[in-house]
């Protein structure tokens, strides 16, 4: 039993590792492009859009690397979903007003508007995302090298 | 936690500084404004002296309801929009963008590509449409109007 929750955990977190990854590499790469998708939303005022896009892209960044490492799994894993909890309430306020822009929560431009389908997806990744906040499980994790338990 | 948000922060901090690509912390609409800021109240002023708005909302929202005789420029169609009403923003004595909420990004970011290509006189409104219609300035409507009739 045991070892099947930590296969369910290692992969959940290979999941959101290649998710966040994925995610965040084009918003780091050009920055222009994100910093406008972010400020579309107009959630932020205005001279906090360029900070704020840096900052969520490289947090991504992070949080996908340090949980394909396994490494500080759980505020890794908290901080996915605190990231999913928030975009799930981003794309329902967009769903609200309407927007019917790209999304730019990934790379391309098609297939990922802003609105309630994207909440519903995002609430689907909180799944793992909550299941390794509160077991990050045993295996392949670099977590293990440096502390016996989290 | 911390950990990790301070590692995001110096990250981006370090790759916004090397690289060309990199963006400064605040948005040239903040950093370097080409417009002003004007209030709700100087911009009903502006409309009775003939400035013509500029609604930079979605075309979806200034379909709905927009300032009376406000054209649509949104930052996502911008530069054809600019090419197909650049002889009425010629003749406006002065352009007042306004947009959807007080973030001010659709509205400012038009407003700096209007005076970058040289219009004369470009101002934003520091309220959002919503607070030109609650006071009950003169606005079009067309599908209200159309429900009514």
């Amino acid at each position: 039993m045991r070892g099947l929750a930590d296969l369910v955990s290692l992969v959940a977190r290979l999941f959101l590792a290649g998710l966040f990854i994925w995610a965040s590499y084009d918003k780091i790469w050009d920055p222009r492009s994100f910093a406008w998708s972010v400020g579309q939303y107009e959630l932020l005022p205005l001279w906090a859009v360029n900070a704020a896009s840096v900052l969520l892209a490289w947090l991504e960044m992070w949080v996908g690397v340090l949980l394909l490492v396994g490494l500080f799994t759980r505020p890794a894993a908290a901080w996915a979903t605190l990231l999913l909890l928030t975009f799930t309430g981003v794309m329902v306020y967009a769903g609200f007003t309407g927007a019917g822009f790209d999304c730019g929560c990934f790379p391309g431009q098609e297939g990922h508007a802003a609105g309630f389908d994207a909440a519903l997806r995002d609430l689907f990744f909180l799944l793992p995302a909550v299941w390794l906040w509160i077991r990050p499980g045993e295996w392949l994790r670099l977590d293990r090298l440096f502390w016996a338990r989290d | 936690m911390l950990g990790i948000l301070l590692l995001a922060a110096l990250s981006g901090l370090l790759f916004n500084a090397l690289m060309p690509q990199g963006i400064g912390w605040l948005p040239p609409e903040v950093s370097h404004p080409r417009w002003q800021g004007v209030s709700l109240s100087r911009a009903r002023a502006l409309w009775e002296q003939g400035a013509l708005f500029v609604d930079a909302r979605d075309p979806g929202l200034y379909q709905v309801a927009r300032v009376k005789g406000a054209v649509n420029i949104y930052p996502a169609e911008m530069g054809l929009l600019l090419r197909l009403l650049q002889a009425k923003l010629k003749k406006a004595p002065a352009l007042v963008v306004y947009g959807r909420s007080f973030s001010r990004f659709p509205a400012a970011t038009v407003a700096q590509e209007l005076k970058r290509r040289g219009f004369g006189q470009v101002l934003v409104m520091k309220a959002p449409f919503r607070e030109w219609r609650l006071a009950g300035y003169p606005t079009t409507e067309p599908r209200r109007r159309g429900r009514a009739s």
